[in-house]
């Protein structure tokens, strides 16, 4: 009894989205252009997050040592920095190895082949490349090396900075993200209406078939269950469509973005792939709440008990 | 089976719709409501079907006091008794038996008894070989009666019939009240509001006048009085 119930309530709900077939069109429509908006600010963090991880992975400390330096005493700097608790890792390159990295990085400038070909032996000493544990423990790290005892085999130390890139990054990504939820709320917003304007139309057109079902006696939940269930269709139909849109979008993307960001953890595709239910779930729940809302709303307002 | 105890209707702000009204209206009867315009009528009318509250009184119907009805149970309310208003239509776009079906499908009934009572009912009113018509194919009189078929299917102990003859030429109007009468031969009590002076004094039954919102007279096989 309760199924045919319930058939009956779908059915009535799924006859008065085809009579209204262009309104539900709409309706739909604004749905789908909301969760669209709010797919594209998921993806722009997504990718702001894998853009701030990769910058992040190139800060380093180079520290050069003299040509002279003995490895004996490269090694003990090695360790000593190893020993602070910001340094993550450290890695040494040999002065040969520094030869042939900074040769291989200008193999095309004749000039400064030529003038290394004039020089005697290796003018370049020992790096040791040091990662932190964060951001902030760079310039720690470079005043623990100032120390007389190493500073006096130190020839150079070079810390890439690159913290105003971050930055950057952060603002930028900031104010997309901004942007991006104002345009999204507004959306919404203007979904809200679309939906409760559409279920006060559907209100409108079945009135005569609701009078008609108050006075033969139907309980107040029948007659307004088939509005609930007409926003919950639309409400579907919308994340439907939208990660039909979404999911193609982020894997034809895929190659671009990749060779953009230069690395493969730009992974949009991929991402969408691990959170399928998550997302999409979570975009349901979002988008039939606001339907169930908005009909709340319409019946409480235009269907007269 | 309905009884009034000194009901008032008010409408905002003042407008009087019914002035302290006493009634017993026992099971079985057949029963006029007649009066001027804007006299009351269906304003008592509606009040029996908790469509409109009494503003002071009682309405007692089969011993349930439904003067201040809970919302929620309006519907069980309305399942008791059937009714026919002026204004009440047929759903163009169903056909007669699906018009009469419709009643039972949004109160519930299963797709048996709904297979069971809907024949039934057109049986009763003599349209079960125009079930599969629209009510456009139909005449005025056809319709009403289709109306009143559908008044039936819940098997009602009362049936309220606010003018149904009202848009009916002689011929369609005799054909409903016969069938009102038929069905008051089965035992509904029948509450028939109505302009019609003919066809009140061709019932000879109950005649209760009405006159700015008072009973002014109460005759058991009464005559149309103004
Ligand atoms: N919803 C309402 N709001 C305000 N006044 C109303 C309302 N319904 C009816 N009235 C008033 O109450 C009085 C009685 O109205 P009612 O409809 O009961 O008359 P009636 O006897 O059925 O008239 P008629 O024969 O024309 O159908 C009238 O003065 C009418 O204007
Ligand atoms: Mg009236």
């Amino acid at each position: 009894m309760i199924l045919v119930t319930a058939a009956r309530v779908i059915g009535t709900a799924a006859r008065s989205l085809k009579r209204n077939i262009w309104l539900t069109l709409a309706t739909v429509s604004v749905l789908i252009l909301t969760l669209v908006s709010a797919n594209m600010l998921l993806a722009l963090n997504v990718l702001g997050k894998v853009a701030l991880s990769a910058v992040r992975a190139k800060v380093d400390v180079s520290v050069y040592f003299t040509p002279e330096t003995e490895e004996n005493r490269v090694q003990t700097v090695k360790i000593f920095l190893l020993s602070l608790p910001e340094v993550k890792d450290v890695e040494y390159v040999s002065a040969a190895r520094a030869l042939e990295r900074f040769s291989d990085l200008h193999k095309n400038d004749d000039d400064v082949l030529a003038s290394l070909g004039e020089l005697e032996g290796n003018p370049l000493g020992a790096t040791l490349i040091v990662k932190a544990r964060s951001l902030d423990a760079y310039p720690r790290i470079m005043s623990a090396l100032e120390q007389p005892s190493y500073a006096s085999v130190i020839e150079a130390k070079n810390f890439d900075d690159r913290r105003s890139v971050i930055e950057r990054i952060e603002t930028v990504s900031h104010r997309i993200e901004n942007g991006g939820i104002a345009v999204s709320l507004l959306f919404l917003f203007i979904a809200l209406l679309i939906v409760l304007n559409t279920i006060r139309m559907s209100i409108y057109s079945r009135r005569d078939e609701i009078a008609i079902m108050r006075l033969v006696g139907a309980s107040d939940g029948f007659i307004r269950a088939p509005f609930y269930v007409e926003a919950l269709l639309w409400s579907l139909l919308a994340v439907v469509v939208a990660g039909a849109i979404v999911m193609p979008a982020a894997h034809f993307a895929q190659p671009f973005l990749q060779s953009f960001f230069g690395t493969s953890g730009a992974d949009l595709a991929g991402f969408y792939r691990v959170n399928f239910l998550r997302v999409f779930g979570l975009q349901l729940g979002a988008t039939a709440g606001l339907g169930l809302l908005a009909t709340k709303i319409a019946t409480s307002r235009y269907l007269k008990v | 089976m309905i009884r009034l105890k000194n009901v008032s209707k008010t409408y905002p702000p003042d407008i009087v719709g019914l002035q302290n009204i006493n009634l017993h209206i026992r099971p079985g009867e057949f029963v006029s409501i007649v009066g001027q315009s804007g006299t009351g009528k269906t304003t008592l009318a509606k009040m029996l079907i908790a469509e409109e509250h009494p503003s002071h009184g009682q309405i007692i119907i089969g011993g349930w006091d439904i003067s201040e009805i809970k919302p929620s149970d309006i519907p069980l309310l309305r399942r008791q008794i059937g009714v026919v208003f002026q204004d009440f239509k047929l759903l163009p776009k169903k056909t007669v038996a699906e018009n009469v079906s419709f009643a039972l499908e949004v109160c519930g009934a299963s797709p048996t008894q709904v297979r069971h009572i809907v024949p039934q009912a057109l049986n009763i009113v003599g349209l079960l070989d125009k079930r599969d018509r629209y009510p456009r194919q139909l005449s005025g009189g056809e319709q009403q009666r289709v109306v009143i078929a559908r008044a039936l299917v819940h098997r009602p102990k009362i049936i309220v019939a606010d003018e149904p003859t009202g848009n009916l030429d002689t011929l369609n109007t005799r054909e409903i009240i016969t069938l009102l009468e038929k069905i008051n031969s089965f035992g509904t009590t029948i509450v028939l509001v109505t302009h019609n002076r003919e066809v009140v004094n061709e019932l000879r039954r109950r005649v209760i006048t009405l006159d700015r919102g008072l009973i002014v007279s109460d005759q058991e096989e009464g005559k149309y009085l103004l």
